[in-house]
């Protein structure tokens, strides 16, 4: 026998789905806080690297005097970034390397390194 | 609760990496079907992690990967990856097991040998819709350090563990997700799965085979060599992958501020033969892994100085003398030396502060990189889920480690690689073959009995 999925019976498992997704969030609601947190100090960051860097490419010394990061955090958000195409390795400068945005690339849609 | 749903095989091998993978295959070559249980998201081990091995350098990657495809695509091994062996014990059904392994003795199981309870840890994906596309990760806002990088760089929430991961499912770190829905609007087969929850079930089989592998010490466990808080101090698998062509900066920079080295230290025997890290003996591979890293080095920064302090080397295999050598006449500084401690220098360097062994005292010496040749130890402890022995040593008994290394005490379980005892990749293949022989031989012989 065929089962004919109506209207009904979609908005009925839309709203079900919805009332677990709610009752799931209250039971992550601590996790959920901390990682929210995370990611907003991590998208303000990203952020102020990439404004940055349209500027001009720069060595990761350079970006995180700039905006007052410490290096190693910069090198490891600078390692996302060239990971998902976001910037790419330029020219040499002494023993550092510079880092440019990757203008050409086009990154998959909705794409948020 | 007791999990009613079983699975039997011939043999099951606990452990994927190269070892796990070479015996699954040598077996379900001969006809015998195989459980590979895995408890990270890919299989491949360590040896995928690597960038290339010693002493022919090739490279690590190009040999693990067909092996690893090769297993998923067998007909007659069947995968279990991201799981969590719960126990493993000879098949008591119909006797009092002493609810030592509470629901392992499901009635209505059919006694084969051995069983294993295993619990399939959750994704948060459908492996049956997902298509591995990774749309999820792209669009997934929270950053994570990424482990399978040595944490030098990020990687998502949600995402496939690495590029050439099998199978290529990602998996959701679900303490840091803030459930913002974005993986699953992205997502053009709705396999995303919230609510996913950790399932258990039963493999019995014949046989097993242990290949459960090493781990690191870990350095943060090293106090005079700064319990992994002094910049630019690393691990020797963290160094694999600054080596690997695609490793977290696609080239060797230093971590703390990506500058380009231009003097390399190795320290050998950094928690081996010391008693007091409690691994008293000697993990076999540093000296020739440290010997190939500095070589590779000493390819891709040719200017730079590579130093490695050792109390000796240890060079045994076919071809690694030789490979010593070549490692001394292209300009890698050798320096009989144990090294005391290590501190945090000027300009992010590491001062190295060693005691020479030719009796001319103690030295100090400044770094831009500094390697640290860490202990292993075993991987998986057997504790109260395998009544399997263990050596002092704390890894897995060979009860005949002269005429067959891979006979444990228990009938019908058998150890290979680095699950027994430190060694190298041409001895866990040689190992990982002698244990899939055994095992068939047991699953014959009792063929013949029966």
């Amino acid at each position: 026998m065929k089962t004919i999925n109506t209207d009904k019976d979609r908005d009925r498992d839309k709203e079900a789905k919805k009332a677990a997704m709610k009752e799931l969030r209250g039971v992550r609601k601590n996790l959920i806080a901390a990682a929210s947190a995370t990611m907003k100090l991590q998208r303000k960051e990203l952020a102020a690297i990439k404004a940055f860097l349209k500027a001009e490419a720069a060595t990761i010394p350079q970006i995180a005097a700039a905006i007052d990061m410490p290096t190693d955090k910069t090198l490891w958000y600078m390692a996302t970034l060239k990971k998902y195409g976001q910037i790419i390795e330029a020219q040499k400068e002494g023993a550092f390397f510079k880092y440019a945005l990757n203008e050409a690339d086009n990154p998959p849609k909705k794409a948020e390194a | 609760m007791v999990p009613t749903n079983t699975k039997n095989f011939d043999t099951l091998v606990v452990g994927g990496g190269i070892a796990g993978l070479q015996t699954a295959l040598d077996l379900g070559d001969q006809g015998y079907s195989v459980a590979v249980v895995e408890k990270d998201a890919s299989i491949g081990g360590k040896m995928i992690r690597l960038s290339k091995v010693f002493p022919t350098l090739d490279c690590a990657s190009c040999i693990t990967t067909p092996k690893m495809s090769a297993v998923a695509h067998h007909e007659n091994i069947t995968l279990f990856t991201y799981c969590t062996l719960n126990s493993l014990d000879h098949d008591n059904s119909g006797e009092d097991s002493g609810n030592k392994f509470p629901g392992i003795n499901a009635p209505g199981v059919k006694a084969t040998g051995l069983k294993a309870l295993i619990t399939q840890n959750p994704r948060y994906v459908d492996p049956i819709k997902c298509i591995g596309c990774r749309q999820c990760e792209y669009v997934c806002p929270v950053h994570v350090p990424d482990m399978e990088q040595g944490g030098l760089s990020a990687t998502k929430v949600i995402c496939i563990p690495f590029s050439n991961a099998i199978p290529q499912l990602p998996m959701m770190d679900i303490e840091n997700c803030m459930l913002c829905g974005q993986c699953e609007k992205a997502c053009p087969t709705n396999a995303i799965d919230y609510f996913q929850k950790p399932e258990r079930f039963i493999i019995t089989a014949k046989t097993a085979v242990i290949t459960t592998g090493f781990d690191l010490l870990p350095v943060r466990d090293n106090v005079q060599y700064g319990n992994a808080k002094i910049p630019n101090v690393i691990d020797s698998l963290q160094m694999e992958r600054l080596l690997a062509p695609h490793g977290p900066y696609n080239r060797v920079l230093r971590p703390s501020d990506g500058m380009e080295p231009d003097s390399i230290a190795y320290v050998q025997c950094a928690g081996s033969r010391d008693k007091s890290t409690g691994v008293s003996y000697c993990s076999r591979v540093c000296c020739m892994y440290a010997i190939k890293q500095a070589m590779l080095l000493s390819g891709s920064l040719p200017l730079a100085d590579i130093i490695i302090y050792y109390m000796d080397i240890r060079a045994f295999g076919k071809g690694y003398e030789q490979f010593y050598q070549n490692a001394k006449a292209m300009g890698i500084e050798f320096i009989k030396a144990k090294v005391a401690r290590i501190d945090e220098g000027e300009n992010g360097q590491a001062q190295v502060r060693y005691e020479l062994q030719d009796g001319s005292g103690i030295a100090t010496a400044d770094h831009d990189l500094v390697i640290l040749s860490m202990g292993m130890i075993p991987a998986w402890n057997p504790g109260a889920i395998c009544p399997v022995s263990k050596d002092s040593d704390k890894f897995i008994t060979s009860i005949k480690p002269k005429i067959s290394p891979v006979l444990t005490d228990m009938e019908g379980v058998f150890v290979a690689g680095a699950a027994a005892g430190p060694k190298d990749i041409v001895d866990t293949i040689t190992e990982s073959g002698c244990a899939a022989m055994e095992a068939a031989k047991f699953m014959s012989k009792r063929l013949v009995e029966n």
